[in-house]
């Protein structure tokens, strides 16, 4: 199996690593906004609720001093409420808004308007102001101003320990992730190369379990996976060889016995030849005798002996085929190519409107005599099977041999065969059969219409393999 | 018992009585024809109406608030209430600053404020004379002068008119009230009744308006064991900086409040039942009691 690079944003560790990373930067800095917004909420809330409440006892207070103006009295008292850190100034004003007490960094005039909250400071300053009344009647005014830079101080601190955490937090959490993606992924990655030994044939592999987590898990079951596939693969090359060694021998057993019909028919035909040929010969020549004894004798004996004399003629017809077809003793006697044409020949006897041609080519003449017959009992199977389903014009045959291999090609014009189909005879099997026997090859090309062609091609030496 | 100092009898002559008339009179005539137009008061600040701090703050400016206001409105200028912090404060911010245009300040007072800072008396308010009363809660077993001997009577400021009268009254009675009893002062009329009310001391002096003005509870809880002589009821002066029309325009609104009905409710909020002309020769009498 080709093993693919893999690129950064496949790495399951990256996108592992840069999805909790991702996570923890968004939520912190979420909290931390959230800290932040609480932090400077209840501080300037806070500042606002100080205000209020001092400024609302200072002009409650302040009524009957300002009513008496008794300013130094009142500044007594004020002096020490200034001494609160966050105040910044304090300045007491009369019904004309003239400053009667100032204390702290007081503004210059005009006196600055009051705000309503801290968070709309601008000048780093709360300014809060109230009306003295004595009576429900207005005596003056307070005007306090609260300086923001401590709480400003408590806020950066607050904002900067909020920072530091989160920032501590996702360095823990990176480290940490990356310290288990690595291990997760290596465990993987082990997986993954021992999936590839496995693809490679080797069943021998085993992964080290090195935990009882989900991967170890897998691992484990991937371990039973490999030992359950190379034993049923074991299993499946024993059937396989044993199927091999029977091919052979059925092969063998097949081979053996085409020879041995070949022989047998060999022998029945040379018995056929000497024995019944030779007394069907006598027979003949008896009957001739007889024949021409009888002279003008008796013409009875003239009529049978033509009889006996046509009837001897016939079996002897018919032996002759028989011989033929067991053995064509031409084939023997002058040789392949003769032998095919001779068959050739007949076959075209018998079927006149199918045109035949035949050609050879190279060293035919010395070929085994095993080899020979497998051609010709070839040429004989396609010729008897063109006759038969192939409704042809035409028939070319073509046998070319050179020092290493013979090839024969048998081709017509005929309806063709669907090889889709199975076919009930057993003639493209034993021509499969007598090409194999001698190492050859065979090999069918056919399309409906379009006729078929029969090529097969037989080694010169080796042919014993 | 009503007590009349003789020196303040003996100074209330017929010869005295004829010069304070021809002074109301040459006073008056200015006055009158200016107070025939309004308008008169247009000074670059407002008008400070001093008060004697008699009572407490919130006290004083809730009592006085309607006849500022209404002052105010008429004369078509800011008028604006001040107090001090002690009387002793007052009276110095009186005598040598002048600070208050209008002074409404108890009748002792105003002698010495016309003596030393020629402040003029326009009007007086319209009540029968004021004296000084010495109460002690009614479950006490204090009923006579005599009783007070040896216990703490809580009064006003040593120059406060409750305090002269009282002593002077004790004086008469044969006690000493720097060596027979504790005089213990309090800032106002009110801490001083509310001091025995509540039993920290045993007897309260404070002048009989306050008294009045007292609420039901404490007052009904109270007995009046003793009361003094008395004294003319309050006077209204003005500074002397205030130019002739100015002091009829506010004589005229005083005297006539009684004839409007916003008036009316000003005169009803301070218990008053109207202003009179002023008469300085009445209160001269008062100068024996400030020199007891």
């Amino acid at each position: 199996m080709h093993r693919k690079s893999i690129t950064l944003f496949q790495s399951l560790r990256f996108r592992l690593i840069a999805s909790v990373v991702s996570i923890e930067i968004i939520m912190l800095s979420l909290l931390v906004w959230n800290n932040i917004s609480i932090i400077q909420a209840t501080h300037t809330d806070r500042l606002r609720d100080t205000a209020t409440s001092m400024i609302q006892q200072i002009a409650r207070t302040s009524g009957n001093y300002m009513v008496a103006v008794d300013y130094a009295t009142l500044e007594d008292y004020l002096r020490n409420i200034i001494d609160y850190q966050e105040l910044s100034y304090l300045v007491i004003l009369d019904r004309d808004e003239h400053a009667v007490i100032a204390l702290g960094e007081f503004p210059l005039q005009p006196w600055p308007a009051s705000e309503a909250h801290p968070a709309q400071v601008t000048d780093g300053v709360y300014d809060v102001s109230d009306v003295i009344t004595v009576a429900g009647q207005p005596m003056g005014r307070v005007l306090m101003g609260f300086s923001l830079s401590l709480m400003e101080e408590a806020i950066r601190k607050s904002r900067t320990r909020g920072i530091s955490i989160a920032a501590a937090e996702i360095i823990l959490t990176v480290i940490v992730t990356v310290l288990i993606g690595l291990g997760l992924t290596r465990r993987l990655g082990i997986l993954s190369a021992a999936a590839q030994e496995v693809g490679k044939g080797d069943y021998s592999i085993r992964i080290p379990i090195e935990a009882a987590d989900e991967v170890g898990k897998t691992a484990t079951a991937f371990n039973q996976m490999v030992t359950e596939v190379s034993s049923r693969t074991q299993q499946l090359e024993e059937a396989e060889s044993q199927s091999r060694t029977l091919l052979a021998e059925n092969r063998n057993l097949v081979h053996t016995s085409l020879h041995v019909q070949e022989e047998e028919r060999k022998h029945l035909a040379r018995e056929l030849h000497d024995e019944l040929g030779q007394c069907i010969t006598a027979i003949q020549a008896d009957a001739e005798s007889i024949r021409d004894l009888s002279g003008v004798g008796d013409r009875r004996i003239e009529t049978s002996a033509s009889a006996i004399l046509d009837v001897s003629s016939r079996i002897y017809e018919v032996v002759h085929a028989m011989m033929q077809r067991l053995r064509p003793g031409v084939l023997d006697d002058l040789g392949l190519v003769e032998a095919l044409k001779e068959e050739l020949s007949t076959w075209q006897d018998r079927h006149p409107g199918i045109e035949t041609n035949l050609e050879v080519g190279g060293k035919l003449d010395k070929l085994d005599e095993r080899i020979n017959i497998t051609i010709y009992r070839i040429v004989q199977e396609c010729l008897t099977n063109i006759a038969r389903h192939a409704n042809a014009t035409r028939v070319s045959i073509s046998l070319s041999g050179n020092i290493d291999t013979l090839v024969l090609s048998v081709s017509d014009n005929g309806l063709g065969l669907d090889q889709s189909v199975p076919s009930d005879g057993l003639g493209l099997i034993g021509m499969r059969e007598r090409a194999e026997g001698l190492g050859g090859e065979f090999m069918l090309a056919s399309e409906q219409g379009t006729g078929v062609t029969i090529r097969v091609r037989i080694p010169l030496h080796g042919e014993d393999k | 018992m009503r007590i009349i100092p003789v020196r303040l009898q003996q100074r209330c002559t017929g010869r005295h009585k004829l010069h304070a008339v021809l002074v109301c009179c040459l006073l008056a005539i200015p006055a009158a024809i200016a107070a025939a137009e309004k308008g008169n008061c247009r000074p670059a600040d407002p008008l400070v109406f001093g008060i004697l701090p008699f009572i407490s703050s919130e006290q004083l400016v809730f009592r006085f608030t309607p006849l500022v206001n209404y002052l105010s409105e008429n004369l078509q200028v800011s008028v604006r209430i001040e107090t001090a912090p002690d009387f002793v404060e007052f009276a110095r911010r009186t005598h040598e600053e002048s600070r208050y245009d209008i002074l409404f300040t108890a009748p002792h007072f105003f002698t010495r404020a016309n003596q030393k800072a020629a402040y003029r008396l326009i009007a007086s308010v319209d009540s029968p004379e004021m004296w000084a009363v010495i109460v002690t809660p009614k479950q006490s077993d204090i009923h006579t002068l005599q009783d007070l001997e040896g216990k703490r009577l809580a009064t006003v400021p040593p120059l406060g008119l409750a305090t002269l009268l009282v002593r002077k009254t004790l004086f008469e009675a044969g006690i000493d009230p720097d060596v027979d009893l504790d005089m213990v002062i309090t800032p106002t009329h009110d801490a001083a009744l509310l001091s025995s009310y509540h039993g920290v001391t045993d007897a309260s002096a404070l002048m009989q308006p306050p008294f009045a003005a007292a609420s039901k509870k404490v007052r009904d809880s109270m007995r009046i064991i003793a009361r003094t002589g008395s004294t003319p009821h309050i006077p209204i002066s003005v500074a002397p900086r205030l130019d002739a029309a100015c002091a009829a325009e506010i004589t005229d609104l005083l005297l006539n409040m009684g004839s409007t009905p916003e008036g009316k409710a000003v005169l009803l909020h301070n218990r008053f039942t109207g202003y009179r002309q002023g008469d300085p020769a009445i209160y001269e009498k008062l100068n024996e009691l400030l020199n007891h």
